[in-house]
């Protein structure tokens, strides 16, 4: 997770995380959630929001968790910024640097940018997902409202993961995949050759051909992703009703007592039906909800207040 | 489809015929016994409740095309199932592969179950649906592989067009490995292939817009180049070119990769279009002389794995028409055995070992996936031929509903006079002499 600076943590990728690393976000997570952040663990400090993409959930998920302990927010987007008028990424990262940002989160479309941005910036980089890179609080919130689903960290190890749907283009992918491996958990991936990358078998995984398989598997847990609209089109997919029949997450499915995940936003009747959606078997409230607690501790972390607060 | 309706007590002995098959080794005058739609021995002096003679005739496990257009649905005036399948029958063919480029085209999984459906109430034969590797052929949409196999689909092919965009190719591939479906590949590069024969001298001379080998080989290199790298099942198929086999010799342990010529590539030359006849257009074109020796060649090396006809039956009024207006194709079925015999082993440049393997022992081990030949327990699918009955080929001799073979009025040395599909006979050319012995 990033290197461990003396005041200040990034948290750029999660490719070599630890289980040890793991539960410490988790752990602080779990305070927070259960009001350790009324005590403004963040007060005095700044939080910059460069966002060079469209976010809804994560932006109002940082921003939220920001807030609430306390933090100065300072939220830049695409629209009605200097990132509109074409301000490259290093330039905006030493400009928020220079106006006293403790930490930077940054949404950018391509992957290695907060790596990148971490390079040009005293403060704390917190990768908000990069290109096809990482996306590591998603995977630390899914974590985080799995283990709560299971009663604890520990349960994690052992169970079952099946990552469902486009792994080529997924962010969240190549961050769940080494978390959950970390936590303990057995994956394995399901796709169509198109919508994997061409080396995919680095990941030592296996690669089943549906959902149907997953569940054959002995899967405890659906891990889908989303099927961005381009990509429905017929290059990679044929058709919306070929990717649903056997990467799609049905009700069948649920009688399995499988339990169903999904970053969002949702295309109902395509990765999951709206039926396993709303159903009691479903995580992805959870997951939205776990989101604020688990980036306040991670901004915590970052910034170097976590010790000071928790002891 | 036919099915045994012969009893378990029935059974019938093929006696006296020369067995040849490549895949066990059998090359002897042996007794064949068969029930219940399959083969139960091979030996001597077999007994049964029926007997076939066959003294003097040659016994070969069924032959198989993988390369079919029997332009049904949409077409039924030129061929349909019945037609097809009675040709296929009469050519010795026992196992057909038919491909997707009808009207509509074969891209919906509601298509492939109807043809399904029919093939078993109208064909002779075994026939396999292949289905288009893309929407309508158009190159641009992959179809919906899995579901089109659920229909029932053997395979995915883009044959008759090609597919132009080597991006959507890669996909293609993937995918297809993905639904675990082989793929039967038509190489054709249409910035290159804008003529209507070979582009060689006797276009030239003629005057005819010509097409030259690049079409042919630069959409082969670049199909095995994204096989070799995807991993899926690519088959080639009526290769025509010297260099596009010497490229899939190259990939052949690189890719899994194997490949088809036709009947016409080995036997017949471009030399033919200088009659400006509609009739001998094709596509790929005939060639040269010096490819024809070398996908000839390739055959006998077993650089090309198989024979396949590309049977494309068409119309009279498509080719009785200037070359250049005519719709490109050529039937094959009737005559693939003989033309290649004829031209092939009879002077010495083929074995007929090589030829049956050719026409039955590999292409049956490609749909089947094991071995393919005249074992006990293997189904009953057989083709007797006459190798001294000589014939001309006239278009009243022809069972196909069409007539466009470029082999009219010539002479052929031998004859297929029975085909078994599953024990029963699909094509009895033996009149009186089949069961006389009961």
């Amino acid at each position: 997770m990033g290197w461990f600076g003396l005041l200040t943590r990034d948290f750029l990728t999660l490719e070599d995380v630890s289980r040890g690393e793991l539960k410490e976000v988790l752990d602080l997570a779990r305070a927070y959630g259960a009001g350790a952040h009324a005590e403004r663990p963040l007060a005095d400090k700044t939080v910059c929001l460069a966002f060079f993409e469209a976010s809804t959930r994560t932006a109002v998920s940082f921003e939220l968790a920001a807030r609430r302990a306390g933090a100065d927010v300072i939220s830049i987007s695409e629209k009605g910024s200097a990132i509109e008028k074409g301000e490259s990424l290093v330039d905006t990262v030493v400009t928020l640097d220079s106006l006293g940002a403790d930490a930077i989160v940054v949404r950018h479309p391509a992957a290695g940018a907060a790596r990148l941005a971490a390079r040009h910036t005293g403060a704390a980089v917190i990768n908000a997902g990069d290109g096809r890179g990482q996306h590591p609080t998603q995977a630390l919130l899914d974590l985080y409202a799995l283990s709560d689903r299971l009663g604890e960290f520990d349960e994690l190890a052992g169970r079952k993961i099946a990552i469902v749907g486009d792994i080529l283009h997924s962010r969240v992918a190549r961050s769940v995949i080494p978390a959950f491996r970390a936590a303990g958990m057995e994956l394995s991936l399901v796709a169509p050759d198109t919508l994997l990358p061409r080396e995919s078998g680095a990941w030592g995984l296996p690669i089943l051909p549906s959902v149907d398989d997953a569940i054959d598997w002995g899967a405890d847990v659906l891990y889908t992703l989303r099927l961005q609209k381009e990509r429905m089109t017929g290059a990679r997919i044929p058709s919306v009703a070929e990717y649903a029949r056997y990467y799609g997450v049905a009700e069948r499915h649920l009688k399995s007592g499988v339990l169903v995940m999904h970053p969002g936003p949702v295309n109902r009747g395509v990765e999951i039906s709206g039926g396993a959606v709303l159903s009691d078997s479903s995580l992805i409230p959870a997951q939205v909800a776990s989101g604020v607690t688990v980036r306040q501790a991670v901004l915590a972390l970052a910034t170097g207040v976590a010790e000071r607060m928790a002891a | 489809m036919t099915n045994a309706r012969a009893s378990v007590s029935d059974e019938l002995v093929i006696r006296g015929a020369h067995l040849l098959d490549p895949a066990s080794n059998l090359d002897s005058v042996s007794d064949v016994r068969l029930s219940a739609g399959r083969v139960t021995e091979v030996g001597k002096d077999l007994q049964g409740t029926r007997y076939l003679d066959a003294d003097g005739l040659h016994l070969f496990p069924g032959f198989v095309d993988v390369h079919a257009h029997w332009r049904t649905p949409g077409r039924e005036d030129e061929e349909t199932i019945e037609t097809g399948s009675a040709a296929a029958a009469a050519g010795g063919f026992t196992s057909v592969v038919m491909m997707p480029n009808t009207d509509p085209v074969v891209d919906k999984p509601v298509v492939v179950s109807g043809l399904v459906r029919r093939v078993e109430n109208e064909s002779r034969v075994r026939a396999y649906v292949s289905a288009a590797l893309h929407e309508g052929l158009e190159g641009e949409r992959l179809t919906e592989m899995r579901l089109l196999k659920e229909a029932g689909a053997f395979c995915v092919s883009d044959d008759g067009l090609g597919t132009q965009n080597a991006g959507v190719l890669r996909n293609a591939m993937l995918y297809a490995k993905s639904a675990h479906l082989p793929i039967i590949l038509h190489c054709e590069d249409h910035t290159l292939a804008t003529g209507v024969v070979h582009e060689g001298i006797a276009a030239a001379l003629a005057g005819l817009p010509g097409s030259p080998g690049s079409a042919e080989d630069v959409a082969t290199a670049t199909a095995l180049v994204l096989a070799a790298e995807t991993g899926a099942k690519v088959h080639v198929t009526h290769v025509s070119t010297a260099l596009s086999a010497a490229l899939i010799s190259f990939f052949k342990g690189r890719a899994d990769v194997t490949a088809d010529t036709t009947p016409h590539h080995l036997t017949l030359t471009d030399d033919l279009v200088s009659t400006l006849e509609g009739l001998y257009r094709v596509n790929p074109p005939l060639r040269p002389d010096e490819d024809r020796i070398g996908v000839g060649d390739a055959l006998k090396s077993g650089i090309l794995d198989f024979v396949a006809t590309d049977h494309a039956p068409h119309a009279a009024s498509e080719k009785d028409l200037p070359l250049e207006e005519a719709a490109p194709g050529f039937l094959g079925h009737e005559t693939a055995f003989p033309a290649l015999y004829t031209e092939l082993v009879q002077s010495g440049k083929l074995s007929l070992s090589r030829l049956v393997e050719a026409m039955a022992s590999a292409p049956g081990r490609w749909i089947g996936g094991g071995p393919y030949g005249i074992s006990p327990g293997a189904p009953a699918d057989l083709t007797l031929a006459d190798l001294s009955d000589e014939w001309t080929v006239r278009e009243d001799a022809l069972v196909s509903r069409s007539s466009n073979s470029p082999y009219l009025g010539r002479k052929l040395a031998t004859r297929i006079v029975g085909t078994m599909v599953g024990g029963e006979l699909v094509h009895n050319g033996l009149g009186a002499k089949f069961g006389a012995r009961a």
